[in-house]
This record gives C-alpha cells, structure tokens and sequence, in this order.
C-alpha cells in the first residue's frame, strides 16, 4: 500500500451530509468513539477511520470496507463524542449508501431514498391491486361472500394463487436477484480492496455470522441504547416467524391443496398472530427508543423512517385486516386487506433498495469480516 | 543623617526561654555603644511597639535594631517612617532551628552583626538626574500602534519609529483576518479594517511617527536615552525615557524548505503569498493563473524542526484554517490542511471547530515527507504516518506552507544600543532570537532596563495577543520612567532608592564591573574607565562583588558593611567546634530558611547566616578576611543558574560560582584546602534539604580540619 | 502615570497570580490598590503548584518578589477572607461591597504553632484536596502569606476554640470574631477571579471518584509538592505504593462540548512537567500520554522535545476514554493509537487526568460583572485579567494582568 493516491471527493462528502451524516465534518480525530465502542473490534476498530474517511470523502475506504456494518449503531460513540459528530449517525448514512451503490438498479435505491418518491412507490402496488380487483369485476360488482352465513374472505377479494402469488412470487424472485447482485458486487469491492488473497472458505464464517445473528451477540454489547437490541430482537423473531407462516401457508395451498382462511385453533394462526403481535410491539418499540435515545442518539433519517413506517404499516394492517374478518366488518376489512398488500408489496418489492436491505449487507459485510479475519 | 541607634529585643516566640539578655545588653552598651538597648515580652504587641515609638519621639532615636523575627513577617508593625530599621531574625536563626544550649551564642552573634549593619548603613537618597518620560516604540505594527495609542492616551509623547513607508505591519498585508471577537460565527474571515487605528496614531498629537526610519543608535540610559533616528534621508536625536521593542517578525527564509518544493515548484507558496494571491480575489495558481481546486495546506513547514526553526509559531494551525475559507470562496475548491498537531490554544478551539464544520475543509495529522510534481504539471504531497495511511499521497494543484515567525531580534539587534556589552539585548539564544524574558513570573522584562518588548518579537502571537501584549508593555515603559524620574529602582527591587556610589579615585580600570553587571549598567570611557549609568542598574550590587578594590557602595549596602558583619561572628577556640558562615541570597535562599525556622527544623550551630541582595554582590575578600580570622568554612546559597535560571538579577549566583572558580589562588595563599568554600543552588521551595546541605558541609570542614588561622 | 495626576484607584477582586501582578504594577505606576482576596492567604492556585512549567522553578519564588513588592509600596493594601458581594456605580465611582469572613485569629499572631498544637479537632485540608488533614487552628500551608493563622470554625467546635485560646500566650485568638462588611469607593475594578479544576467526577468514562488511583493533575501537584500530603513523594492514594507506570489522560474534559467546550491551553505543558517530576524522582519509572493534539506553542516546543527524547516516556495519539479498576489497586485505561490504528488496554499504579480550567465564573458569578460562558468579558470600568477572562498560562496571566493594569488605570483618569 505504497504510496498510494488518495482522491479526496467533495462530492461524495456532501452525498453523505445529505444523507443524514450532517455533523461529521464535526470530527476532530480523538477517537474516543471507538473506545466507548463495545462492538468493534480492537485491530483497526471503528468508528473514528470512518469519520475521517467519510470527511475526506475516500469512497472506496468507505464502500468497499465491512466495517461500516459491524457497527449496530447502539450510539455509544454519538453520546460521548466531545465534539457533536455523531459517528453512528454517519455510519448509518454511509450504510445507506452502500445499499445505494450495491443494489441496482440505483435510480430505484434513489427513488427510496426520497420523499418526493414516496408516494409514487406506494402507488404502484395500489394501482396493481386495484386493476387487479377491476379484472375481477369486484370493483363494479363487489367482492363475494362466503355463503355460509356470508362471511367476509380475503381469498374471495384476491384468490391467492392467481391474483396473489402471481405479484409476489416475481417480486420475490426479482428482489432475490436484486440482493444477489448486490451481494456479489459487494464482496467483489470488499475483496478486491483487500490488501492480500483471501483464501479461507465461506461455510465456517456464514454459520458463525447467523449464530450471531439468532443470538444478537454483538447487538447486546450496546451501551446507550440498550433497549434497541431487545426490541430489534422481537421484530427479527417476528419477521421468522411471519417468513414460517408464508411458508406454511405455500404448503397449505400447494401442498395439502387446503386453502383459508383457517380457524384460529390452527398452528397457523398460532404463530402467524403471535408474530403479527410481536412484529408490532417490536416496531412500536423501536419507534419509543428512537424517540427516547434522539437527544443523545440521533433521531434517524428518512431512509430509517420509511423502513419503520413500513413495517409498521404491514403490521398493523394486518392484524386489523384480520380482527375486521373475524368481525366481520366488510366495510372496513377490505380496504384494510387492500392497504396490507400494499404495504407487503413495498416491504418485498423495494427490499434491496430500503433499509430491510441491511439483512443482507450487514449479513454479507459480517460474514465477509471474519473470512477476511477481521473480526 | 546624625543617627541614634537603639537596640529592641523580643522575648517572645519562646526567645526568653532560650535567651539570656543581660550580657547582650551589657555588650550592647558597652561595648557596641548603643545608647538605647530594651527589651520587651511581646515586642510586636501594642506595648512594645508603643515603646519603640516613645523612644523614636522623645529620644530622637532613628536607627533601630529590632532583634526579634525575621524582617520577612511583622514588617507593618515595625515600619517606622524616617527610621533605618535593620531585623534581626533571632527567633529564626537562633531560637527555632538551634538546640537550647546553643542559642545563646547564636543570638549574640547576630544582634551584634545587627548592630554592625545598623552602624555601617545609611539612610538612601534617590539619584536625581534630569529625565523625559517620552516612550520610544520600534515597530510601527499592531503591537507599536496599540503601545503608542496606549502610551498616549496615559498622558506620554510617544516616538514611533517604522522602518516601512506605511504603518501596519505584517497585519497590514493580510487579505482577511479571523474574526476577533467570540463566538466564532460565519463570516469566518473578516476584513482587517487597520485604516481607522493607523489613522489615530498618525493624527494623534502626542504620537510623532517617523516612516522608512531607523534606529541608528540609543545612547544614555533609561530617563535619558538619546535615540537617533534616520528616516529619509534626515537624522535626528530625540530625549526618551522609555522604549518598546514591537519590531515583529518576518516569515523564515521558505527557500530553506526544497524538500517541500520551494523555489522549485511554481505553485508551492508560503502562507503570506497565499494572503498576497488572495488579496487579487480569487485563488489562482501562480504558475498558470488557473483557479486552484485542490489546495494543500503543509503545516509546520520548516517549524517543529531541528533542522530550521526549533519551536512551534503558535498562530499558523488558526491561519491555515483561515486560508481555507479562501480557499472555499469556490465552493467546488477543497482545501485539505495537513497538521503534525492541531494548535488552536484556549477559545481558539471554537475557531477549529467552526472552520472545519465545512464539507471542503479537510483535515489530517500527517508527516509530509516531500513534494513532487507529476507528470500532469500536478503537485503530489507525500506523507508519512497520516491517519490516511502510513505512506500516502495527495494529488494538490495549489500548496501552501505554514512556514514560522521569525522574529526581527533573530539576527539583528534593532536597538543599536552604544552600551560596552553590544547593541542588542543579550542571551536571546535561550529564546531562539525571540526578545523574550527568561521569567515566568514576570513578562517584559530584557536585561536592558527600561527596554520592553511587545508583540512578536517577543513570542509567537497572534495580532489579538499582541494588542493586548502591547498594552502591557505600555505601562511597563511608564513605570520605568517614572521610576528613573524619582531615582528608584524597577523590577525586582521595585522599591529601592539606593544606587551604586563607586570612589573612581580608586578604580584600576579592571573592566570587571563593567563585564560583568547583566544589565550592561556601567559603560567605559575613551580610556576605558568605568562610567555607570545608575538608570540602567538594577541594584543587584552584582559590580560590588566583582571590584577587588571594594569601591563600589550603596547607602546600605557595601563591601564593608557586609565584611564587618561576618567578622563580628565568634569563632569558637575549640576545635571541635567549627565556625562556617553561610551566605545566601535574600529571595530565596533566605526565605527558604526561614521557611525551615518555622517548621523548627533544626541547623548546625556551626552556622551563621549573612543574607545578600543577591549572590552576585558577593566580594571575594570576605572569604580572605574571614578565612584569615580561623572561620572554618563558606558556604554560599544561591538561586539555580544555568539555561533555566532562577536569579533575579540573571547571572547573580553564576558569577559567585564563577568567582569562586578564581578564589583558589586566595585559598593557596593562606594555604588552605579549596574545598572549604562551597556554593550550592537553593531554590525556595528546598528548605528540606537546607540542613543537610549545612550537615553535608560541616562535616567536610570537620573531614579536612580546624582552620590553622583559628585563635591566631 | 504623569505625577501630576491624582492616582487612579483600583480594586483588584483575586489575590492571585494574576490580582497580585495587576496590583503590584498599576501600584509601581502611582495608582491605589485594593485586592481583595477569598482564601486566608495571597497566591491563588499557583501557590498550589509544585513548579512551572518549563523551568521546573518553585512557583513561590515569584510570589515572595511579589510580596516583598507589596509588603514595600504603600499603595497596595489587601484583604484576605474577603468576598465581594456587589458592585454598584461606574468608571471613576464604583462603590463595592466587600464581605469580610472572620479569620478567629487577629494581626497579633506570631505564627508559633502553639494553637494548632494544642488544638483537639481536624478538618480536611481543602489546600491539599482532601488528601490529608489539618488541625481546625492551622497556617493554609508552610509558606503562606501573610503568615498567620486560621480557625476553621465549622471544625473547631465545643470547646475547641477555647483551647486554642488558652494556647495562645500573644492574644491572637478572638472567637467573637464577626462578619463585617466595607464598601470600598474605586475608579475602576480588575476581576481576576482565577479558575477551578474542573470536577473529574463528571466525566463518565474517566473512573474519577469510583476508580482508585485516578486523581486530577492538581491533585498531583500537591502529591508531588515537598508541603503535600506526601511530603513530595509521589505515592499513589490508595496504599502509598510509590508509581512506577503511570498514564496521563489530556483532554479530561476540555475540548468536550460534554463538558469544557475549550482547549484549556495549560494542561499539555502540566502533564509534560508532571512527567519530569515521575522520572526525576524514580528513575526506571514509566509514563504514557494519552493525548489528541499535543499543544506546546511557542518555545514549549522545546520542553515538549525534552519529555519525547526520554525513553521511559511514550506518547499515544488517542484520546482515553474508559478506565476501569484492576486488582491491587491498578487501574486499566483505553484508548485507539491512532498512528497504528489499534485500540489497546494498558495497566498502570496510577492515572493522572489532565483536567482543565474552569472559570470561576462558571460555579460563581461576581454580582455586576459580565461574563459568557463563565468567563469575565470586559465593561466600561471592569477588566478581566488572567484565567476569569481566558484559559491561560502563569507567563500570558502575567502578560495580560500587566496590560488589565494599564487598562484600570486609564478608566480612572482624569475623574
């Protein structure tokens, strides 16, 4: 590493201050975020290079490093720097911007990164669902009911393997192909600015990563924001938990040709409504200590928000779709059902592009740290 | 004045219990002729001090010896207007740290030496010569217009002397300044705005200005300086009381720097160039006119470095984060600034802190190792252990050194003094060329009395700290000459009225004194005989030390007066019983003692004390006399000298040392052992290691043996 | 000033290192001078200090020229034990208020101990941070001035002050001792109020108050004083081991907007100085600086260069910012070198925090002064000088008490 050339980018700095990194010029170099870091390891810990790094705007130190997603943004480093920089807000910016880079096409990552976009994202899916229910002549002639006392029946609004798996299924397969893609040119920057071949196999680093992502053994080395972990512990096992549903359901449908809606005694609905619930505080828990911590933390980003308001929003309208079906309530159970597709469709679609990307990168950059021994 | 001596004893402070008074009475009386000899219990107390009054009013007593405590404390109680008062510290020196049984002959011995000094001594009388109290300021910057406003407002004609043709110094070629006021908001560049102050000098009545001007040469003494000045062509000689020496500084010599590309390099430039480009409104490379984007900022360049200037110039780290708002004036131009260590002191962190909070102004600790220029006409800035990396460069178009101050006393004296010891102040290599002073405690003092350094020539500064250095300087200067207008001394006798007397009849034109005075008092005439300037001294006594024909007194001071004192001392027959004399310095040696009396630690009773104005005022014949008369041993206390010393008087304690170094053909002559005179370095705060610095040395007296002259 | 000029009167509140310089000069130039001083005794925070930086010269040195100044120019008058409690008027007429604390010990002690050896009850030594004690009678410390004594009344109860009564054979002692209050008629005022150590306790990381063996850098200067609680030898608190490793944390709360937003300018040079006085006395002794930017302008360059070339001395570019309890009393501190880029854990006897300067306008603001952020900002006839008006080193408060002289005295001329 000789002599290299360095190429300081303004450009890429002012990309980062837009990008919810404002107070990193802020940074005066004493390094005490990295020593109130507990989740850092103690050969070339972070964030203190970072901040450096992102002030001189080095892209390639930044974007094709693991480091910036070792870190769990507990935000020790925000609460005790001396100098107001907030370094785990200027991480998260740069975490935004490495899904940014990676996932393409970019002009979509753009797109969610803005509010001006907003409502155009939500739009699509709305006007998918909505000729959807238009070719069925619901919208005309209404949505049928279950004769038998009729009773209401998502199934009935969208028949699930024509009119919803023939969304979702693409959807999963172009996210899929997304993440992908993402993931590969990842690792490729990763490897390529790595001073020396790498050689050690992957299985071994990937098995210890997801140990480590099942027991949120870095996450609860947190200081300042301790209860983040919790609460991101019980929106992740809530998310698995809805990833098993999804899963039995497929089976139900295409396995034992047994299709909905199922009573509530069935294991199903057990660990559907469990996660559901689960899902909801998780998330309205990450929103409390968002709230809580701002002063010493940071409040987050749009980036941020629009992934929690999501998540918040499939949540919510679907245990309320649900209790308006066993209710009964037509009138508002439908639309609620329509808004729930809506808000699957966004989570799933722009997955690569939103923060439910970090599952992906922060999995690759973590698996890749200890392939390349760094942590 | 016809003086009536009076000898007053304190009982008190456990004195009487140790004491016996009658035989010093008796002695006293008799055979000291003292005509008025008390003593009381409580000599502090209301009473006693009524008593001494009684006797000062009905009596016309007027000299006073007042064996008690040390002059040190009490001093309000027994200050007796008109009076000469002399303390003796008994309660110190023969009470508190001496064993019962030997306090007797202890207290005997100095209130005789007491009385010896009260007999020897005289009331002063100030010298009067004819005076002016004009204030002469060299340099006509910020720090020469703020002490001339300053000066002028106090009521004094000021003399200001630039050798430019336009006042303002280095502040004056500044394009933009930092903004001197907190806190520290955008604009972060301010204009320097100098024409409003440099108007008030050049139209203030009491403020004579000459441009293009020189100090040709400073003749006199503080009071009377004739100072000639050349401007233009003409020369005139002006009365001055006082001088300010605000010659500022001048970049160093960047063509020194080659491994930094200068001189080589078109568009590497000093950090006064860069103010230069700037001034012409845009940053524009020198070597192609185009708008530089990519500007480097190498700071420390040739400073922090043995191999140019030593030290750090404390105001450049602040004005290259300056420069880089020049530099973002375009906001697509970057400025990256590159520090062995950020030094914004004090408040000035705010500055750091708002200058850098800006995307295009970056910031790295890095060892430039060299400039190169690249194929593409570009520079590359090389550099070692950045936090970038350990080896790594930086493409720049435009780099700018942050090269140091040098300050105008590096190599020229400026004040072209026509003293015996040379135009300029001496010892400035302790400062690195810097007209500094070499204390701690006190600031603006050079070892040319009534010369005083402000602003930059002094220290590294900022054009702030200047002004204010400025305005101290100011009053430093009137001080001196409305204490030379009343014959008193200054800094650190601030207080002293007497002067040095010489009896020229008897002077062998030696030149010792004259060599030898730090502060370069005592001038020669044509045939090379002593010519003391009494405005210039400081009453360090440091020429009565040095004459060997002892001519030089003081009212209360001199050569015999002191050497009376020391043979007053018994010098005990038995030969187990050695006799040394201790001389120390009254600033620190002796409260150091006494700080010893008071935690009643005790010294040996080979001891006496005599305490000098400094160690430097230390003639050698007291060591003949009292070697001649069977005192066993001297050991002299002085301040710590060398690079870091602590002497008032600067080279006091160095000269006793190195006078000492000469005392050995003395000592052959009597035939007696080198080692029985000993200095050692007491600061005031080692009153612990006083007794055994005494032990150490009776038990070397007593290692080599009685003096053979004892008894003769 | 010009003879002919009636002398400006001046109270200069603080009898510190920067009052007594601003007293001493604007008394030398013709004026009048009041200080009125808080503590019993003259000196301020400097007498505290063992030596200056860079001479390594005993700070009472200076002081006693100062004193001797005083104790000659008839001009000067001074109150210790005295706080002002308001300042009313303007330039040329300002009336303040002044609070004198009752000493319990009047102008006839002779300083022969004989109070504080007969008397019963202790107190904590505020002069020495707590580290030892005194008696309630005692001298604030061996070269105190004016040398004379002081009753600590909150200590000295019962009967206690009638034994330190009966002790004294000069009649020095007056228990019936009471507040009283002057108003001083002044042209102009000088505030030079000083500084404190700022409260380690505060800062989080740092362990102070709950880590044995972490101690501020005040606290070494009494540690290392030949009149502290040691005697001079630097032993640490907690079992009197004599240190043989020891780190200095820079930054302890300056350059933190958590705490002093500042560089407090004095504490790289105290740290370098405490260093000299760890290897002066143990010779295999060794020190760690932990620092972010090492601050030693002007020719403290030199002094900087002296501490780099000793062997036994590293120097660590990282600010410190966990220190954690060891077994034994050891203490383990943290930081990033940032030249290496690792983050390392070392173990020392003791850590020393460089704690920086607070004003003492920040805990206690004079009634009638501006101040921002706890530091004085001059008025009309008010005039900050030394650290009440920035952070700085005894040669610049000398510097800049000088020219607060020169300013007081032109606020009252010609009234």
């Amino acid at each position: 590493m000789s002599d290299q050339i360095l190429k300081p980018d303004l450009e890429f700095t002012k990309e980062i201050i837009a990008a919810g990194g404002e107070s990193l010029k802020k940074c005066y170099q004493c390094s005490t975020c990295t020593v109130v870091c507990d989740v850092t390891p103690d050969r070339q810990p972070f964030p203190r290079k970072e901040m450096l790094y992102a002030q001189w705007g080095l892209k390639d130190k930044l974007l094709a490093s693991p480091d910036v997603w070792l870190c769990h943004q507990c935000s020790d480093c925000t609460a005790y720097c001396p100098r107001g920089a907030k370094p785990g807000e200027v991480l998260g910016a740069v975490r935004k911007m490495t899904i940014q880079e990676y996932s393409k096409p970019s002009c979509l990552g753009k797109m969610v990164n803005d509010s001006k976009f907003a409502i155009m994202l939500f739009a699509i899916p709305t006007i998918i669902f909505l000729f959807e229910l238009f070719i069925q002549g619901h919208l005309t002639n209404g949505i049928p009911r279950i004769p038998n006392g009729q009773l209401m029946s998502y199934s009935l609004m969208f028949p699930p393997t024509l009119y919803i798996d023939t969304v979702f299924v693409p959807l999963a397969l172009f996210a899929t192909f997304m993440f992908y893609k993402g993931v590969k040119g990842y690792w490729a920057a990763m490897s390529a600015n790595y001073p020396t071949p790498l050689k050690k196999g992957v299985i071994a680093p990937l098995f210890e990563t997801i140990r480590e992502i099942l027991t949120h053994s870095i996450f609860e080395k947190c200081g300042v924001a301790k209860d983040r972990s919790t609460a991101h512990k019980i929106l992740f096992y809530s998310f698995i938990g809805l990833s098993i549903t999804t899963a039995m359901a497929a089976s139900y449908i295409y396995v034992f040709n047994y299709s909905g809606p199922y009573p509530q005694t069935n294991i199903i609905k057990w660990i559907g409504n469990i996660s559901g619930v689960a899902m909801l505080i998780g998330i309205t828990m990450i929103i409390m200590n968002r709230m809580k911590n701002q002063e010493k933390a940071g409040v987050g980003s749009y980036f941020d928000w629009f992934f929690i308001v999501v998540v918040f929003g499939v949540g919510l309208t679907g245990m309320l779709a649900q209790i308006l079906r066993l209710a009964n309530i037509a009138v508002l159970g439908y639309p609620m059902y329509f808004a729930h597709l809506v808000f699957v469709f966004v989570l799933f679609a722009y997955a690569p592009y939103s923060k439910m990307a970090h599952m992906v990168y922060r999995t690759t950059a973590l698996v890749f740290a200890k392939y390349s021994k760094r942590s | 004045m016809q003086k009536k001596l009076a000898l007053y004893i304190c009982k008190g402070c456990s004195i009487g219990e140790s004491v016996k008074f009658e035989k010093i009475e008796t002695v006293s009386k008799n055979k000291m002729k003292v005509p008025v000899v008390k003593s009381h219990d409580a000599l502090c107390g209301t009473e006693g001090l009524e008593m001494i009054k009684a006797d000062i009013q009905s009596e016309g007593v007027n000299t006073l010896v007042i064996a008690a405590c040390s002059g040190r404390v009490k001093y309000e109680e027994f200050d007796f207007p008109g009076c000469i008062v002399e303390r003796v510290p008994v309660r110190e020196l023969a009470v508190w740290t001496q064993e019962k049984s030997d306090a007797q002959l202890a207290a005997e011995d100095y209130i005789q030496m007491g009385i010896i000094k009260a007999q020897k001594g005289d009331m002063p009388e100030p010298y009067l010569m004819e005076t002016v109290k004009d204030i002469l300021i060299i340099g006509g910057g910020v720090a020469g217009m703020q002490a001339a406003l300053q000066s002028a407002k106090s009521g004094y004609q000021v003399v200001l002397v630039e050798k430019e043709a336009v006042l303002g110094g280095f502040v004056g070629k500044l394009h933009k300044k930092i903004p001197t006021v907190l806190p520290f908001r955008e604009p972060l560049i301010v204009d320097v705005d100098l024409e409003p102050t440099i108007k008030s000098v050049e139209s203030n009545p009491n403020i004579k200005v000459f441009k293009s001007a020189k100090v040709e040469k400073i003749e006199g003494q503080p009071g009377a300086f004739d100072v000639t000045i050349t401007s233009n062509g003409t020369e005139e000689t002006v009365k001055i009381g006082a001088i300010i020496l605000a010659a500022g500084w001048k970049p160093y010599d960047a063509k020194k720097l080659g491994h930094l590309g200068y001189g080589k390099l078109k568009d590497v430039v000093t950090q006064i160039e860069l103010e230069e480009i700037a001034k012409k409104g845009s940053i524009a490379r020198p070597s192609d006119g185009k708008p530089a984007k990519k500007v480097a900022f190498i700071q420390c360049a040739g400073q922090r470095d043995a191999n140019h200037l030593p030290y750090c110039s404390a105001m450049c780290c602040a004005a290259s984060l300056k420069q880089a708002k020049y530099v973002r004036q375009d906001p697509d131009a970057i400025a990256m600034i590159l520090y062995k260590d950020m030094r914004t002191p004090g408040r000035t962190e705010y500055y750091y802190k708002e200058a850098q909070n800006d995307p295009g102004v970056m910031l790295t600790k890095a060892e430039v190792s060299g400039v190169t220029e690249g194929p593409d006409g570009n520079l590359y800035v090389e550099m070692k252990d950045s936090l970038l990396g350990s080896s790594v460069k930086l493409e720049a178009d435009l780099v700018v050194l942050a090269t140091g101050m040098v300050p105008a006393t590096a190599d020229d004296p400026v004040l072209n003094l026509q003293y015996r010891q040379g135009p300029g102040l001496p010892d400035l290599e302790l400062f690195n060329g810097f007209a500094d002073s070499n204390f701690i405690c006190f600031q603006y003092e050079t070892r040319r009395t009534g010369v005083f350094a402000a602003g930059a020539v002094r220290q590294p500064m900022n054009m702030t700290e200047a002004q204010d250095d400025a305005t101290g300087a100011a009053l430093k200067a009137i001080q001196s000459a409305e204490h030379v207008a009343v014959g008193m001394s200054v800094h650190p006798r601030a207080w002293d009225l007497t002067f040095p007397d010489p009896m020229m009849t008897r002077c062998t034109s030696c030149k010792r004194c004259t060599e030898e005075c730090p502060f370069g008092a005592i001038d020669e005439d044509e045939k090379g005989t002593p010519f003391f300037k009494p405005g210039r001294c400081r009453r360090c006594a440091t020429c009565m030390g040095a004459c060997p024909e002892r001519i030089v007194s003081f009212k209360d001071y001199h050569v015999d007066m002191i050497g009376s004192m020391m043979k007053s001392f018994s010098v005990p027959d038995d030969e187990d019983e050695p006799r040394i004399i201790v001389v120390c310095c009254e600033n620190d040696a002796y409260p150091a003692i006494d700080t010893a009396a008071l935690q009643k630690m005790k010294l040996d009773p080979a001891a006496r004390f005599v305490t000098l104005r400094c160690l430097g005022s230390m003639n050698l014949v007291w060591l003949a006399d009292s070697f001649s008369r069977g005192v066993d041993g001297m050991l002299l206390m002085g301040c710590k000298f060398g690079e870091n010393y602590q002497c008032h008087f600067a080279k006091g304690s160095e000269l006793a040392n190195y006078r000492l170094g000469k005392v050995q053909e003395t000592l052959d002559r009597l035939q007696l052992e080198a080692d029985r005179v000993k200095l050692v370095e007491v600061a005031i705060d080692e009153y612990g290691k006083i007794a055994q610095m005494i032990n150490e040395f009776v038990e070397k007296i007593k290692e080599i043996g009685p003096n053979p002259f004892k008894g003769m | 000033m010009q003879t002919s000029d009636k002398p400006s009167r001046i109270l200069v509140i603080g009898g510190g290192f920067s009052g007594l310089t601003t007293a001493v000069d604007a008394a030398e130039s013709g004026a009048e001078v009041i200080i009125v001083e808080k503590n019993p005794y003259l000196g301020g925070r400097v007498a505290q200090l063992n030596k200056y930086f860079p001479k390594m010269c005993p700070p009472v040195c200076g002081l006693e020229i100062n004193f001797r100044r005083i104790k000659t120019n008839p001009n000067v008058t001074f109150y210790t034990m005295a706080e002002v409690t308001a300042i009313a008027g303007g330039p040329g007429n300002y009336d303040v208020t002044v609070q004198l604390n009752p000493r319990f010990v009047n102008d006839k002690c002779v300083a022969c101990d004989a109070c504080a050896e007969a008397c019963p009850a202790t107190r904590s030594n505020d002069f020495n941070f707590g580290m030892d004690k005194t008696k309630a009678a005692y001298l604030p410390f061996n070269q105190a001035f004016p040398q004379q004594y002081v009753i600590d009344a909150k200590a000295c109860k019962k009967d206690c002050g009638t034994v330190c009564k009966e002790a004294c054979k000069y009649d020095a002692i007056d228990l019936d001792m009471k507040a009283e209050t002057l108003i001083l008629n002044v042209d102009s005022v000088v505030v030079a109020t000083g500084w404190n150590p700022y409260n380690a306790d505060r800062i989080e990381t740092l362990g102070s108050g709950n880590v044995p063996n972490v101690i501020s850098n005040m606290q070494m200067e009494r540690i290392a004083s030949v009149n502290g609680p040691t005697g001079g030898a630097i032993n640490r608190p907690s079992d009197g081991k004599p240190v043989q490793k020891v780190a200095f944390v820079q930054c302890a709360g300056s350059r933190d907007e958590n705490h002093l937003a500042f560089c407090s300018f004095i504490c790289c040079m105290a740290s370098l100085k405490q260093t000299l006085y760890i290897r002066e006395q143990t010779p295999d002794a060794e020190v760690s600086i932990f620092y972010i930017d090492m601050r030693t302008p002007g020719r403290y360059e030199k002094f900087l260069n002296q501490i780099q070339a000793d062997s036994k001395v590293t120097f660590i570019k990282g600010k410190v910012a966990k220190i954690e309890k060891k077994k034994n009393g050891d203490v383990a501190v943290t930081a990033e070198d940032m030249v290496t880029g690792d983050k390392v854990e070392k173990v020392f006897d003791m850590v020393v925090l460089a704690t920086g300067m607070e004003p003492a306008g920040a805990t206690k603001a004079l009634p009638g002064v501006n101040y921002v952020e706890g530091f004085a900002a001059p008025d009309a006839g008010i005039f900050p000088a030394g650290c009440s008006r920035n952070p700085m080193d005894v040669s610049k408060s000398a510097q800049d008490a000088t020219s607060a002289a020169l300013k007081a005295i032109l606020a009252g001329k010609g009234r």
